[in-house]
This record gives structure tokens, sequence and C-alpha cells, in this order.
């Protein structure tokens, strides 16, 4: 029964450690593999969407009603961020990072003068259950089970809908979209309110488990980052899925035996190691081994 | 003769005979500031000069080399902190400090050129590379903030955590200390001598390269340049020029803590080079001096407001001015010039 309990515990770290590196990456990954822009502020507006399903929360709204009005507020503020500033930067890669810098920049420490330095956070949802000597919280069960869904349906908008079509034509060539009928300017201002969405949805999921404070943004920027830099480029949703578990793999059992603080060197290191073995990233070898077994 | 040509390149700002008299004129007020401020103001100078190395760096790295970081602050901080240990074991003897000092240097590029061998042998796009610096400060900065316990200890001196490294010795070449108005006139001199090498290196062969690698990476490796090499090569420069400033630092305030390592002075030196005019050291290092004295200004008025008015100023800068506010003064069309500056390589790199 133990070894059993044992067994399911390392699995039941796994799946969080994944589930986080694959919720904290999610909003910048579509945002970056879409558009090509490296969203710096993500940290910062996924502390948004936990201030706004906090603070909701305790005015007495249910949690999973909390978490999508933080999408939808969020992903609005994304949108007027957009038109505002992101597009003056766009095919200019260091000029969009340094600006989205900024930005984030004036999130937190604007967040640090109207709020104060802490917020009363929410308890987690759901109470636990234990299997041997080991216990699981059922909102970290949840919370795997939720971000597998978010991937399979950002999978379905892109392959399915019109949007998702016109979002990867534009993604291929824009001039050619264009000169097709796809108004491009709105593709990018609904991918990133799309991103900035779910970046603040994600923040709202994980506020539960966090100390919310203005500049808890920063917990996020390194696992979030790492799994897209492990990802790359070619496929950012299979990027993230490969990269979050390969990840995961190696923060879990070095994370178990040294403590959180070397678990994320120890994924500092692996990315490190990934770029220099394959600099496009794991997606690259994800999608030619994919491709290459259904072209055969 | 030579030299001088070089210093006078086109690869920054300023190279009429006025310009040079200028110039020479703000030197002189600077080295005779001890007759007209007070020994704390000329402190509160020192720390203001101390950060230009720092930003000259990061505009060789980032305004000429077109290669970003976010993580210079880290070794700003190794330095400081390698520093601290070495002297602070070695109080006995006079030259303590300075062993202290070339050990930080060099551990500030071996650092540096591991950390760059990894990103710059492995052909890692130009994105990640800001990120992996930015991710290897935070981590340097968590692993820093949990060194509070006694077992974080090297040789008789304590890391120390977040209360940060206490009693950190100055600078002292045999039994002179370095201290008011003498550190004053170090930092100065240290900073003008790293801004003339600088100015003279990028006017150089080494800056063509810079530049045409900023240009079209492709094009400089086709005409037989070694782009990693070079990369790497002004990676442990602004490496050790963030050290140099690190060093000062720890000698100026004898103390340095976690958060000196942490997100928000890792922005700092890009707001500093990105007003300023990334591509020209005269003005980051103009930049640099008035930031510093204006955000030292509003946090000694105790206004929280100072780290927003940066993120603003940087936004502000980034939409309006894309060059930088001291470079669009610079290339103003005054009614008394005659020739315009010949404008060298247009940057199309941000």
């Amino acid at each position: 029964m133990d070894t059993l309990g044992l067994l399911a515990s390392i699995l039941y770290q796994f799946g969080t450690n994944a589930a986080f590196l694959l919720l904290a990456a999610i909003g910048l990954v579509v945002i970056l593999g879409m558009m090509n822009i490296i969203n710096l502020a993500h940290g910062e507006l996924m502390m948004m969407g936990a201030y706004i399903a906090t603070i909701v929360t305790h005015r007495g709204i249910p949690f999973p009603l909390a978490v999508l009005l933080a999408f939808l507020l969020v992903a609005m503020f994304g949108a007027a961020l957009e038109r505002v500033i992101i597009r003056r930067f766009y095919g200019h890669e260091l000029g969009a990072l340094v600006v989205t810098w900024g930005i984030s920049l004036i999130m937190g420490q604007g967040t640090l003068l109207f709020f104060g330095p802490f917020m009363p956070s929410i308890g987690i949802p759901g109470g636990s259950f234990s299997l041997g000597a080991y216990s699981f919280a059922t909102y970290w069960i949840v919370l795997i089970g939720v971000s597998a869904i978010l991937i399979a349906a950002l999978w379905w908008i892109y392959q399915n809908t019109r949007f998702g079509l016109m979002a990867r034509a534009t993604m291929q060539k824009a001039a050619m979209a264009e000169a097709l009928g796809v108004n491009t300017d709105r593709v990018y201002m609904l991918t990133f309110a799309l991103g900035s969405g779910l970046a603040g949805a994600c923040g709202a999921l994980l506020a539960p488990t966090v100390s919310i404070s203005p500049l808890m943004g920063q917990q996020f920027v390194a696992p979030a980052f790492i799994t897209v830099v492990v990802g790359g480029a070619a496929n950012v949703l299979l990027g993230a899925i490969g990269s979050s578990l390969l990840l995961s793999a190696v923060k879990t059992p070095v994370g178990l035996l040294f403590g959180a603080f070397i678990g994320t060197v120890a994924l500092l290191l692996t990315a490190l190691i990934i770029i220099r073995l394959m600099p496009n990233g794991v997606s690259f070898y994800l999608q030619r081994f994919t491709e290459r077994r259904v072209g055969a | 003769m030579r030299l001088l040509h070089l210093v006078n390149g086109g690869e920054d700002l300023g190279r009429s005979r006025w310009f040079w008299i200028g110039f020479a004129a703000v030197i002189l007020a600077l080295v005779a500031l001890p007759l007209y401020q007070t020994e704390f103001e000329a402190s509160n100078a020192s720390y203001y000069l101390l950060n230009i190395p720092l930003a000259l760096g990061l505009s060789m790295l980032w305004g000429y080399c077109g290669i970003l970081s976010f993580g210079q602050v880290a070794y700003f901080g190794i330095a400081g902190y390698a520093y601290g240990v070495i002297a602070g074991n070695l109080t006995e003897t006079s030259w303590g400090p300075l062993v202290g000092s070339v050990g930080g240097l060099l551990l500030c590029a071996a650092v540096g050129a591991i950390f760059g061998y990894f990103v710059f042998f492995g052909r890692v796009q130009g994105w990640i590379v800001p990120i992996l610096t930015l991710v290897f400060t935070l981590l340097l900065e968590t692993f820093l903030g949990q060194t509070a316990g006694y077992q974080w200890r090297i040789g008789a001196v304590q890391l120390g955590g977040y209360n940060g490294m206490t009693g950190i010795p100055p600078f002292q070449i045999g039994n002179f200390i370095f201290q008011g108005y003498a550190f004053y006139f170090f930092a100065l001199s240290l900073t003008v001598a790293v801004y003339f090498i600088s100015r003279v290196l990028m006017n150089a062969h080494f800056g063509k390269i810079m530049i045409a690698i900023r240009e079209d990476v492709l094009r400089t490796e086709t005409l037989g340049y070694d782009v990693r090499f070079y990369q790497l090569g002004v990676f442990v420069l602004a490496a050790m020029l963030a050290g140099l400033s690190g060093l000062l630092y720890v000698q100026w305030g004898n103390y340095i803590t976690p958060s000196q390592v942490g997100l928000l002075p890792a922005a700092l030196p890009v707001i500093w080079v990105a007003v300023g005019g990334r591509n020209r050291l005269l003005a980051v290092a103009i930049a640099t001096y008035l930031l510093n004295w204006i955000n030292y200004t509003l946090s000694e008025a105790g206004n929280q407001y100072a780290p927003v008015i940066m993120g603003a100023l940087l936004l502000l800068v980034m939409l309006f001015f894309p060059r930088g506010i001291i470079v669009a003064i610079a290339e103003l069309r005054w009614p008394w010039r005659r020739d315009v500056t010949p404008v060298s390589v247009q940057d199309r790199s941000a």
C-alpha cells in the first residue's frame, strides 16, 4: 500500500510541477508563438489576474466565476495595451522586450503603491485526501486537469475555428494573409488579448496556492520563460507540453531531494544544456518526429 | 596620433573642436568639485559616477553589438560579493582590497565566459539571450537571499542573506585608504578612463565588427569573422565592466545586499542606456549620471513613485525617442552648427 502511495505521491508531484509550469507559461506561449513578441509584462498580467480573483472572491463571488472575470478583464486590458503600445513594436524583437519590461515595472510598482505590500490570500478550495501516508490536495488535481483542458482548447481553437485559421495564416506570412483579406491588425489584437487573458486566468487559478503581493509576478517569470525557451518557437503548443513535462521530470526528483531552490537552479541548468544541444528547442524535434510519423 | 584618430572616430557623439572644449570644461568642473561641494555631496557624485562603467558595458553589448542583457547587475553583485569575501578575509595585509578587486573582476570574467559560451556557441536566437540573463539574475538573487544562516560563512565573512554583507573594507593601496574626496577622484578617474577605452575600442576595428554583427550576423560571418567569438568577447567585457561598477559600489558603501541583484536594479541600467541612446557611449554616460541623480533626489525626498517614474520614462523613450533622448538633443540642428555630424551606420536592430 505504501509503495503505491509513494508512487502516487511522486506522480502527483510530477503532475503539479508540470501543471504549474504550463499554467505559468501558456499566455506567454500564445503571444510569442503567434506574434513573436516576448511579453516581459507576463508576470504582472498574472499578478493582475490573481488580484482580480482575490478581490472579487473576498466579496463573495464564487471562485470559478472569479477566474472567468479575471480572464475577461485582463484580456480587455491586454487589448488596450496592444492598441496603445505593443503594436508599434512589431518586428522589433528587442524593442518589444524593453517596452514590455517598462510596462511590467509600472504595473508591479504601481500595484505596490496602490494596494500596499500584502493582500490576504484566498484559501485553497476543495479539501485534500490521503492515500497511505501521503496526502493530496484536490485543487491541484483539478489544476492538472484544467491545464490539460486549456491546452486542448487552444489546440482546437487554432485548428478548427475561423479565427484559428486566420491567426495561423497571419503567423505564417502576414503580407500574404492580408492580401487574402485577413485583417491582420485585428488578429494581432485578439491574439494579444487572448494571451493576456490566459495569463490573467492562470494567475487567478494559481492565486490560492501562492501568497498575493504586487511583486508576485516575479516568481512566475523564471519558470515561465524557461519553459518557453526550452520549448522553442517551431510549434509553441507542442513545445510547451514537451518542455513542461521534461522540466518537471528534472525538477521533481531534484526538488524532492534538495529543496525547491536547487530544483529551480536545475531548471536553468537544464535550459542551458538543452539550448546548447538543440538550439531550436524541444518543439522543433517533436514536430519533426510527429511529421515523420504522419508522413510515413 | 593613430590613437587620437581613433578617439575622434564617428561611432560616438562629438567630434568638433567646440565639443572637445566643452568636454574638457565638464571634466574640469568634475575635478574641481571638492572646491564647491561638501564631502557628502562628493560622495553622492561618486555614486552616480560609479554606475557609468556598467552602463557603458551594456551600451557596447546592446547598442553596438545588438545583444540585449537584463542581467548586468548579476555581475555587479558577483564582483561585489567576491570583493567582500576576499578583502574581508585579508584584513591583516594592506593589499587585501587589491587582491579582492582583481579576484572580483576575474570571477566576473569567468562566469561571463561560461554563461556566454553556452549562449553564443549554442547560437541561441536573439530574444532568448536577454531572457536567460534575466533568469540568471533572479536565481542569483534567490540564492544570495537564502544565505542567512551561520553555515554560509566563507572564512571570516558572513554572506548574510537579505541582511546583506556588512563591513566590507574600502579600497586601499599601501597604507592609503580611498575614502571621501579620495574615493571620488578614484571613481572619477576610473570612469573617465573606461569611457576613453570604450570609445577607442568602438572606433577601432573591434567596434566595426560589433556593428557589423548588430546589422547582419550572417553577412559578418560570410566575411570571415567568427561571430560567436566576438559576441563572447564583448559579453565578457561588459560583464567585467559591470563587475568594476560592483567593486566601486561596495568600496563606496561598504555594504551589499541581494536586492542589488533584484528585478528593479536589473531594470535600471537598461533604462539609463535606452534614455541616453544605446549606440552612443557619451549619451549613455550622461544619462546614467543624470538619472542616478534624479532617482536619488526623488527617493531622498521620500517619493515612492521613483520606480514608476523610471518605468514610465523608459516607456516614453521607447515610444517617442527610440534612439535616446540625449542623442536626439545632440542631433538637433542647432542654428550655429555648420556641419551635421556624419551619422555612421544606422541602427536597425531594435
